[in-house]
């Protein structure tokens, strides 16, 4: 929970709305959306997935006020590592290198490398500018199961249902392989196939 | 001149029972769906006191999801809250050292959620202000923690003493009902 002093709340704001900023400039690179498979190398993969909300985020929900604040609008950050761990604490810097950025409820296509991953776990502004940050946390322990010489895979399509308390009360992997797979045909074509690895819990 | 004195004094008189007084969204004290929600927070270890407090309807969905609460000493509350789910938002505070400050609560994980199914009296407990670690570009961070005093029937005592509107309304029978269930 955050206190804020108004005379100095914005100082500090503006150092907290700098490092949203640094998100995309220091803190580790997000994992690159893909358009085209001809710049993949060999040892990498395009992941598919996507991230839903059940219930969807209402309109105004999400309230995001000042510069730049709109390009996190129904973004989920993923945090991805190679090596697993439970995220206990709030994320740190380094938390968000390799992260996936998901728009709600739609498709990411995302270069990685041909190597398992793990999703620790996820976060979205709630509210973002003004005098305000508020972030809501999602579940992670999820194992993306990619293999040396995988061009694309499908990993499924995570469903958090939340509470009016923005609890979430339950995460579920749901098969959405044959609408994941005509998007993916009509953006990369139909000569890379799209192998179904849906993401398992780490046990 | 001496009369404007006494204006500047009234006016900052209103001001402050202003600061007391619940803001946001009114109904009908007597309405038989409100609801009376309350609760204490001792800020003896914050910068400041708490002079305003807000409540968030988080549903069902409404465009003016923030009601007022009533502030004094600690205690907060409100006593016509329709039926719906709420958790608090904001506490806002003044010192002469420290300015101005306001305390947000998040929308994730707040301790003091609440649903309101059926109209009755609720006691969102009584907290503690305790500070949080923050790193060096994080804005300071607080929690709230749980404590045993004062009690319900302590708090609802103090709701009488104070509030003659609540008093003298539907809610005066349905309190002292209430401190007599405590008490049994």
């Amino acid at each position: 929970m955050i206190p804020h002093r108004l005379t100095l709340a914005r100082a500090r704001l503006a150092a907290g709305l700098l490092l949203v900023s640094m998100l995309g400039a220091c803190v580790g690179a997000a994992r690159e959306p893909m358009d085209s498979l001809s710049g993949l190398g060999g040892d990498e993969t395009v992941v598919v997935g996507r991230i839903e909300l059940v219930p969807p985020l209402r309109k105004d929900e999400q309230k995001l006020k000042g510069l730049n604040s709109g390009s996190f609008e129904n973004k989920v950050f993923l945090f991805a590592d190679e090596h697993y761990r439970v995220l206990t604490e709030e994320p740190v810097m380094a938390d968000y290198a390799g992260r996936i950025e998901a728009i709600l409820g739609k498709n990411f296509f995302v270069r990685s490398h041909s190597k398992p991953f793990f999703i620790l776990g996820g976060m979205m502004y709630l509210d973002l500018g003004g005098r305000e940050m508020n972030r809501a946390y999602f579940p992670g322990g999820l194992k993306v199961s990619l293999k040396p010489g995988d061009k694309a895979v499908y990993v499924g399509t995570v469903q958090y249902h939340r509470n009016e308390f923005f609890e979430i009360t339950k995460a579920a992997i749901v098969d959405d392989y044959d609408r994941a797979n005509t998007e993916f045909k009509k953006k990369f074509g139909a000569k890379t196939p799209l192998r179904k690895a849906l993401l398992t819990a780490v046990k | 001149m001496k009369h404007r004195i006494w204006l500047v004094l009234g006016l900052i008189t209103l001001g402050l029972l202003a600061g007391c007084a619940s803001s946001g969204p009114t109904r009908d004290i007597n309405d038989p769906t409100n609801s009376l929600v309350f609760g204490y927070v001792d800020m003896a270890d914050a910068p400041t006191s708490v002079n305003s407090a807000w409540i968030t309807q988080v549903a069902p969905p409404s465009d003016t999801p923030y009601w007022g609460l009533g502030v004094s000493k600690g205690l907060f509350y409100n006593s016509y809250l329709p039926p719906g789910s709420y958790q608090l938002s904001k506490l806002g505070g003044s010192g002469f050292f420290a300015g101005q400050h306001e305390y947000s609560f998040p929308r994730q994980g707040n301790q003091t959620a609440l649903r309101i199914t059926k109209p009755g009296i609720f006691f969102l407990g009584s907290f503690k202000y305790k500070k949080a670690k923050s790193g060096m570009f994080e804005q300071g961070k607080f929690a709230i923690e749980k404590i045993n005093k004062p009690t319900e029937a302590e708090l609802l005592k103090r709701i009488l003493d104070e509030s003659s509107d609540i008093k003298d309304s539907a809610w005066g029978n349905k309190i002292r009902a209430r401190l007599a269930q405590l008490k049994s």
